[in-house]
């Protein structure tokens, strides 16, 4: 039986249609996923993330676990603030990537993909273990409900109904509030590259009336529910990696594009098989293809360069904003060049699709198209 | 959810509808019950003009933003004719499953297989499973 959120008889009530995801039964979409893309784009959308996990690290130590365990040298982060990083293995792949949180009170707050909490949590311990570190992680997954609210109206909506000041607080930032009453952990956080907040709350009981009192204050901003259907669009038009997808089969830092949040200078669980790829330099690495002709790429469809293989897509769909097929794929490093064009096989036939730059859509795109 | 399921046409198990356009040619498409299913049809794969069929082959492809599917043949035939206007406007399946949504002509090479598909009230019966 997958796991279903604290919410699930709220969506059905919203007329959900449901997926199965990493093992969490999540609304796919309540209307229609462009309407709800297109609502996040221009205005707000409110979304049960539920599947994601949730790890609380204590312990003086704490910082120097985060440190040793993720791409990020964690003493760098001050209270309040957060960071979006990976956890690597030694061979240097990526066994999920996450935001932490570090609270005021000193605690940190983890977010592991759906379904990695058990394998982060038992990571983590067994690096605080081997290196005599005092920290402790606990998965405390199914104590909270975790709610986004995402879109350029979100800080308006928020603001209405929240307890502390968050005009000011800057992106990663975190901190503990009250939500009409209800207490949570609220970061300027996100998965839609729009302004956004997410709230996790605990005990979960209490994110029903969170869930509703959002949906009433968002009418005048017209806000709407968003599935998963959506959010894997949204994600994906800015080029934010679905670990499912990305890491597909083992792929490092180097390879899946985060090599801007490797902090060289610290040391870390991988460094040295980084260093090694790093030197070798012929690895494939996460690119972006903006489709040419008529067609949606999907994953694990081949990329091709004059009838040859030289890639395969992670991660494709048609984009809302841009009415076109859209594709990460991870691709050879001499056929990655911004402009080239390469060939993506659709069941018999190929599609020409070019490199681009990330993102696929600006952060202005609203504006221009409102 | 109330499906439109008009009555005179006839269906098959897997969602096609088809509707007699003279004796020997029927129009063929997805029911509104298959449309919502989908729910934003993005991309249409039509068969080219002349390819023959068997009854219960795989004609098109429909892709939603979620998913891809197989549109089957829902008799055997030949095609005489396709939808263009999909190409460009997928989302008339969503809007107009039984008028500008058709996908295709088939000139029918065994017209008693008409027969064997489901009237509108065994389709609803269908549905109601």
């Amino acid at each position: 039986m997958p796991l279903r959120s604290y919410l699930h008889e709220i969506h059905v009530e919203l007329g959900a249609k449901f997926t199965i995801f990493a093992g969490h039964e999540m609304p796919l979409q309540y209307t229609s996923i462009r309407d709800e893309h297109l609502n996040v784009r221009r205005n707000v959308g409110l979304f049960d993330v539920s599947h994601m996990g949730n790890v609380i690290i204590e312990g003086k130590d704490a910082a120097r676990l985060l440190s040793l365990a993720t791409l990020e040298d964690a003493n760098r982060i001050e209270k309040n603030k957060g960071q979006y990083t990976a956890i690597l293995r030694e061979d240097g792949t990526i066994i999920d990537d996450t935001i932490f949180l570090h609270l005021p009170d000193e605690k940190y707050a983890l977010v592991p993909n759906a379904g990695r909490s058990e394998v982060v949590t038992n990571w983590l311990n067994d690096v605080a273990e081997k290196n005599n570190l005092d920290a402790k992680a606990e998965d405390v997954s199914r104590e909270y409900v975790i709610l986004a609210i995402q879109g350029p109206k979100s800080r308006d909506l928020l603001r209405k109904i929240i307890d502390i000041d968050i005009e000011n607080m800057p992106l990663f930032g975190c901190d503990y509030a009250k939500v009409n009453g209800v207490d949570c952990i609220v970061s300027r956080t996100g998965y839609t590259g729009e302004l956004g907040f997410e709230l996790q709350i605990t005990p979960p009981e209490n994110a029903k009336k969170t869930f509703y009192d959002i949906l009433d204050t968002g009418k005048e901003f017209n806000i709407k529910p968003i599935g998963l259907g959506a959010r894997d669009t949204l994600r994906l038009e800015k080029c934010f990696l679905l670990a499912g997808n990305e890491f597909e089969g083992g792929r490092t830092p180097l390879e899946a594009g985060l090599s801007w949040l490797i902090k060289w200078d610290h040391d870390f669980i991988g460094k040295n098989a980084l260093l090694r790829q790093k030197q070798d330099g012929k690895y494939e690495r996460l690119t972006c293809l903006e489709c040419i002709d008529k067609g949606i790429p999907r994953h694990s469809y081949m990329v091709e360069k004059n009838g040859k293989i030289v890639g395969k897509v992670s991660s494709g769909n048609i984009s809302p904003c841009l009415n076109k097929g859209i594709a990460l794929a991870y691709i050879k490093p001499e056929y990655r060049e911004v402009g080239s064009i390469l060939d993506i096989v659709i069941r018999d036939k190929k599609i020409r699709a070019k490199v681009v730059k990330p993102p696929f859509v600006s952060k202005d795109w609203a504006r221009e198209n409102p | 959810m109330s499906e439109n399921i008009p009555e005179d046409l006839k269906y098959t198990d897997t969602h096609e509808w088809v509707k007699m356009k003279n004796e020997k040619t029927v129009v063929v498409g997805i029911t509104d019950h298959a449309q919502k299913e989908l729910t934003d049809i993005v991309f249409v794969e039509l068969p080219p003009v002349g390819k023959e069929f068997k009854k219960g082959e795989e004609m098109c492809i429909v892709e939603s933003i979620k998913s891809v599917s197989e549109i089957y043949a829902p008799v055997s035939g030949k095609i005489v004719a396709v939808n263009k206007e999909l190409e460009d406007s997928p989302e008339k399946i969503n809007s107009s499953p039984y008028s500008e949504g058709w996908l295709v002509e088939i000139e029918l090479s065994n017209k008693d297989e008409i027969n064997s598909l489901l009237d509108a009230e065994s389709y609803k019966k269908l549905l109601s499973k």
